[in-house]
């Protein structure tokens, strides 16, 4: 057993300022298996093979790699020594070929010069034909799908010889037939005695293709067992670490009348068609879909920063053009974007700044001047209503942790007296602890008699915290379900509907 | 690790600072020494780059080291504001005379800015005039602290259209090369603001067609009709080498030999730009031995152009006396940081080179020279 | 503004709380973050030793008019560059307005007046040309920021573009009415009062007006950028222009407002100008813009966008005035001035970018 071991983590701790990231989380994988890594968003994955590749400095705690110990100062030289990861978000040269891709930093040159061509595109072939990937070496990436991406990141780690390869959440955003091919390579890996972790939310999948699953949760190792050993309630059991019911708060909002009516979106530039529904005063609407179903394009497309080539929004009788953010604004909307460092924090303005900067017209005097009393106090106040963790108002926003941000800018979102909140994953990339205080501020809003409208890939929080949930397919509405009776299995049906 | 760059980086700062000290220790115990003379002599160039003033410096500096003053040398990269930041900053220091350069040639309100500011201080202008159609000889006469000692600015101008008469009148059929009877000519002018670079792009044709009509010849033609200003300026105001190929590489796409419109005589401000057209002209094969050789004339015989007419590539140009010019500057400064006043200083100048101006008697011109070899 | 007591008492505590090594960082944390201020104190210290005429009232009085004649383009500048941008259009712009300013401003009796119909100079002329340079500065800086909005090009494009066309205007305006591009001289006394006229005597050196006005655009600079709608929304715009969309920021106009702003302030620059040095030629205000980029760099306007002080930006201007000042005095030739001036600006860079670098 023990000369079986590739990849030996040892209490790897690691902090970061107000978060403890991991906490002596251990990690054993063997030669010819694939070990599952699992836990919530947020649960530590994530950081633990940032560790590994040398992205973050670890803390504490020892990696081996067949025994010796190793320390990676980044992702280079972990492939060098043979240890692969194939990103959830792909990192690669879009412009550039295919091989351009695979050989990049190591091209094979003729006399240390001259690149050569030839033997790139031999030997990128050859391992492709090992794989049975049928792409143009020549081919640029980005006319290609990211699914063919994938592949080609694949086919990048097995060409360094990889004995460990990571895969990080590689389903998300593969058709069924792609995920078949995906697992005949894994399976054909695993018997050429490659070590494999694979990082997933999707329980089916850990089942079918995984020999061990360690659990993770808040930064901390839960448990490590052989697959066969663990029933999916099991996993979920451990993932979460409670009973599903205490995740959530207590829904005490009651939804009234129709208030706000979509109809019939169709985006100009995505794939959105034709999207209606309604949603109530009082009452919190999911979104639910697999990626790229449309779910944050509908979101952006109501709020008219993604452009509507036909649709209607009316709110409460009174129709809303919505054609750009100040507009929608003005309208009673708000928007808590998906992408929070890229559209929703100013990083290097301070908690006040962040605060005010969609509300200014408030602290306006003599009609130019901006009081800065009246902003002083409507930040404190949303710090203390949020609970917002912050040394003090100056402080810059990116030093905060995501759930402390996350708080900012809802503050920053009530602060326009919105009427209608459309919230895009706001609970990614949270710890525990702070998304049961976004989902009892969610409720608070529904109880004040405010619609809101959430985009989650969490299935349990939609069903936890939503009166009725919007299943999106392929850019359509597949379907509409009761939270209170839908099954995970039913919305997963009707989000596989238009696929 | 990333401390020590940022202490390293810090160091590099302190060093550059304290190194500036460091020249600066020396230099200030060389103007001690000076100051046992009781002059601070601060000397403002307008740039650093011209390579004729290069020469006078060169000059002055071992005048003024023969006199036993030390300079500070202050260079304002043709720009007339940072000039007078350091006029300002010199006054402030101490100086006791001021040499000018003035940036902005021909501007006579920027003299009296600098004068005014100088107050009792003298000021001593040089080589770049500093007024137009006599308002440099109002300013001079106005005010009893300073002095101008520069070059007559048309007189190069009409000694370079002279030398091309004559020349061409002597030369004329080597020169017609498609022997229609007329020559065309180019002009590189040096700076479109330049008063010396205006009347050297005037009088350089004029008198040249003076001589030709003189003796019976048709006068020089501008080598493109359409173009009624009759020359190509240097847009950057630097007098260079490489806007006068630029346009004379361009100027032979159109006009040369094949379609029998060829340029026949480059006349150019300085010397700087005519070696920049011999160079084109060398390219395509012209001016070089056992070519056909079209005359390149400039102004200033610098090094290089007085070894371009050694090898028959140019073939004259007017010689800006660096030494005379730094004689004049350096007795000058000598006698009024010595007690004499500017009228009194100039007066006292006693060399063939120098002479007077007939309507101010602070204003001294160095005599150019022709040249067209040894 | 916080209370500054305030936040003394909360350092030294958090201070005491700090083990030897982090109380160690602290110190060398706060040299480092300081590093310019504390050697532009040395340097000028040791200045005011060796030259003892640059501890003058005089000397003060030099540097303060150089700071005031050079800080108008550095503020309008420093919004291009909280925007992550740049302009190199200033200097040009500053050229052409100082040109028709000064065309404008001519004396009525003077021989080689370009425009013999233009009036006579009054209080009201000289109001009426002050606001056309700044209204043709703000009409440069609008193109500027139009194309910069509306195209996404980048600043350093468009006003790469702009420089050239602005520079062929000026070359062209230089030759009109036969001035065959002769500097435009003769500019009126009732001018050169309004703008370099004495206020008073520090040490027997003049200071002139426009060392108030400087003080007055920088009130007013403070003013637009800390406490309107307006400033908030360039910092948003320039910390992330995504996010300031979305929070219903209008970042078109702002990126337009911010650039024709800075126009406007090279349009006063250029009035200002043609006083300074007494005339103006085609080639006033060439490279002006380098030195105001190296002003607001040095005081801490980070081109990572959405930082900058306008207190920065005046240290900034004071710290080359200083460098010029002081190395002029001890008779540094020019060509170590230009190193020490790029060693500085490379290293007070690389200190600031420390601060905004993730440390992991």
């Amino acid at each position: 057993m023990e000369q079986n071991v590739l990849l030996k983590m040892e209490g790897i701790t690691k902090t970061f300022p107000g978060v403890k990231a991991l906490d002596g989380v251990s990690l054993e994988v063997q030669r010819g298996t694939v070990h599952a890594l699992m836990g919530e968003n947020g649960a530590g994955k994530s950081t633990l093979m940032k560790c590994l590749f040398g992205m973050y400095v670890k803390d504490g705690g020892h990696i081996y790699l067949e025994g010796k110990e190793i320390n990676f100062k980044n992702s280079k030289e972990a492939l060098d020594n043979g240890v692969a990861m194939v990103h959830q978000e792909l990192n690669q040269a879009l412009k550039r070929s295919v091989m351009d891709n695979i050989w990049l930093g190591r091209y094979p040159t003729i006399g240390g010069i001259a690149v050569n061509e030839k033997k790139m595109y031999n030997d990128t072939m050859a391992v492709f034909e090992e794989l049975g990937i049928k792409v143009d070496p020549h081919r640029i990436m980005s006319t290609m799908p990211v699914s063919q991406r994938q592949m080609v990141e694949i086919a990048k780690a097995v060409s360094y010889n990889s004995k460990v390869i990571v895969f990080d959440e590689p389903t998300s955003s593969l058709t069924e037939e792609e995920v078949e091919h995906l697992f005949e390579i894994i399976n054909m890996l695993r018997d050429r005695g490659v070590g494999i972790i694979y990082i997933s939310h999707k329980m089916a999948e850990i089942k079918r293709i995984s020999d061990y699953i360690t659990v993770m949760r808040d930064g901390q190792w839960v448990a490590t067992e052989r697959a066969e050993d663990l029933e999916m309630n099991d996993i979920i059991r451990l993932m979460v670490g409670r009973e599903l019911t205490n995740q959530f708060p207590p829904k005490t909002n009651t939804p009234g009348e129709v208030y706000l009516q979509v109809e019939g979106i169709t985006g100009m530039y995505n794939q959105l068609r034709d999207v209606t529904f309604d949603a109530r005063r009082g009452e919190i609407v999911g979104l639910a879909g697999l990626d790229a179903s449309g779910r944050t394009e509908s979101l952006e497309s109501i709020f008219g920063i993604r452009t509507r080539k036909e649709g209607k929004i009316t709110l409460g009788g009174k129709p809303c053009l919505n054609r750009h953010a100040r507009e929608s604004i003005k309208n009673g909307f708000a928007l808590l974007t998906e992408e929070r460092r890229a559209t929703g924090i100013f990083g290097v303005l301070d908690i006040k700044e962040n605060t005010v900067i969609s509300s200014l017209k408030r602290h306006k005097r003599f009609g130019i001047y901006l009081s800065e009393k009246s902003q002083r106090e409507d930040t404190q106040r949303y710090i203390d209503a949020m609970r917002t963790k912050t040394p003090s108002q100056e402080t810059k926003i990116r030093s905060l942790s995501g759930g402390n941000q996350q708080k900012v800018i809802i503050g920053r979102w009530l602060l326009t007296d919105p009427e209608v909140l459309l919230l895009d994953e706001p609970t990614r990339g949270i710890d525990v602890g702070a998304k049961y205080e976004i989902y009892q501020l969610i409720l608070d809003l529904a109880n004040k008699g405010k619609t809101v409208l959430m985009v989650s890939s969490e299935m349990p929080e939609l069903l936890g915290v939503c009166d009725r949930i919007v299943v999106m397919s392929g850019g359509r509405v597949a379907g509409e379900v009761d939270a209170a009776t839908t099954t995970q299995e039913e919305i997963m049906t009707l989000a596989a509907k238009y696929v | 690790m990333k401390k020590l760059f940022a202490l390293m980086l810090t160091l590099i700062m302190a060093l550059s600072l304290v190194a500036c000290g460091g020249g600066e220790a020396a230099d200030d115990g060389a103007a001690d020494d000076g100051a046992a003379d009781g002059a601070k002599v601060v000397v403002f160039w307008y740039d650093e780059s011209d390579v004729y003033l290069s020469s006078v410096r060169d000059a002055l500096n071992k005048e003024f080291a023969s006199l036993g003053i030390t300079p500070d040398n202050q260079f304002a990269a043709n720009n007339q504001t940072t000039q007078l930041d350091q006029i300002n900053t010199a006054i402030a220091g101490g100086a006791d005379i001021l040499v000018v350069n003035q940036v902005t040639s021909g501007a006579s309100d920027t003299a009296e800015d600098i004068i005014a500011a100088a107050g009792d201080i003298p000021v001593i202008f040089f080589n770049r005039a500093i007024g137009t159609d006599g308002s440099d000889i109002t300013v001079l006469n106005a005010n009893s602290t300073i002095a101008f000692i520069g070059t007559d600015a048309p007189a190069a101008g009409h000694m370079q259209g002279k030398m091309i008469g004559d020349y061409v009148v002597a030369n004329y059929d080597a020169i017609d090369l498609n022997g229609d009877g007329s020559i065309s000519y180019a002009m590189m002018k040096g700076d479109e603001a330049n008063v010396e670079a205006i009347y050297r792009t005037q009088f350089g044709v004029e008198d040249a067609n003076a001589v030709l009509t003189a003796a019976g010849k048709p006068a020089l033609v501008y080598f493109d009709a359409a173009n009624t200003d009759c020359y190509q300026v240097d847009q950057a105001g630097a007098w260079s080498a490489a806007a006068a190929k630029e346009y004379m590489d361009t100027n032979f796409v159109s006009y040369n030999e094949a379609s029998g419109n060829m340029i026949e005589l480059v006349i150019c401000n300085n010397d700087g730009m005519a070696e920049g057209v011999v160079a084109s002209l060398q390219e395509k094969g012209y001016n070089v031995e056992g070519g056909h050789t079209v005359p390149v004339f400039g102004v200033d015989a610098t090094d290089n152009a007085k070894a371009l007419i050694a090898e028959g590539a140019m073939t004259g140009t007017i010689k800006q006396d660096a030494q005379g010019m730094a004689a004049a500057v350096s007795q000058t400064v000598k006698a009024v940081v010595d007690g004499a006043a500017p009228v009194d200083a100039l007066a006292g100048l006693n060399d063939a080179r120098f002479s007077l101006n007939a309507d101010c008697a602070t204003m001294l011109y160095v005599a150019y020279a022709p040249y067209t070899g040894e | 503004m916080t209370n500054p007591v305030a936040n003394l008492q909360r350092t030294a505590a958090e201070y005491k709380k700090m083990d030897q090594k982090d109380q160690k960082r602290f110190w060398s944390d706060m040299i480092l973050n300081n590093a310019l201020y504390i050697l532009m104190a040395i340097f000028v210290i040791y200045t005011a030793i060796k030259e003892p005429s640059f501890r003058t009232l005089g000397s003060l009085a030099n540097l303060l008019t150089q700071v005031a004649a050079y800080l108008p383009l550095a503020l309008g500048i420093a919004g291009c560059i909280v925007l992550t941008g740049t302009d190199l259009s200033a200097g040009r712009v500053v050229g052409l307005t100082a040109a028709v300013a000064g065309v404008f401003m001519q004396k009525s009796d003077f021989a080689n007046k370009m425009f013999t119909s233009i009036p006579e100079v009054s209080g009201g002329w000289i109001a009426a040309t002050l606001l056309i340079v700044v209204l043709i500065g703000a009409a440069i800086g609008l193109v500027n920021g139009f194309f910069v909005a509306k195209f996404s090009l980048h600043p350093f494009i468009v006003t790469l573009s702009t420089q050239l066309i602005t520079y062929g205007i000026i070359l062209w305006f230089f030759a009109l009415n036969g001035n065959n591009g002769q500097p435009i001289s003769g500019l009126s006394r009732e001018y050169k009062d309004f703008v370099g006229g004495a206020m008073f005597r520090l040490g027997g050196v003049a200071v002139p007006r426009y060392v108030l006005y400087a003080a007055l655009l920088t009130a007013l600079m403070w003013f637009i950028w800390n406490k309107t709608t307006f400033g908030k929304n360039m910092f948003a715009v320039g910390s992330n222009a995504e996010a300031a969309k979305v929070s219903g920021v209008n970042v078109f106009m702002t990126t337009m407002l911010v650039h024709t702003l800075a126009g406007a302030m090279y349009g006063y620059a250029g009035f200002i100008e043609g006083v300074r040095a007494g005339s103006v030629a085609a080639s006033t205000g060439l490279n002006a813009e380098c030195d105001a980029i190296a002003a607001c760099v040095i005081g801490g306007v980070s081109f990572v966008g959405g930082t900058g002080k306008i207190s920065g930006i005046i240290l900034g201007v004071f710290v080359l005035r200083i460098i010029f000042v002081a190395l002029t005095m001890l008779g540094v030739d020019s060509s170590s001035l230009y190193i020490i001036k790029g060693a500085i600006i490379l290293c007070a860079c690389a200190l600031d970018m420390r601060k905004y670098l993730v440390k992991k």
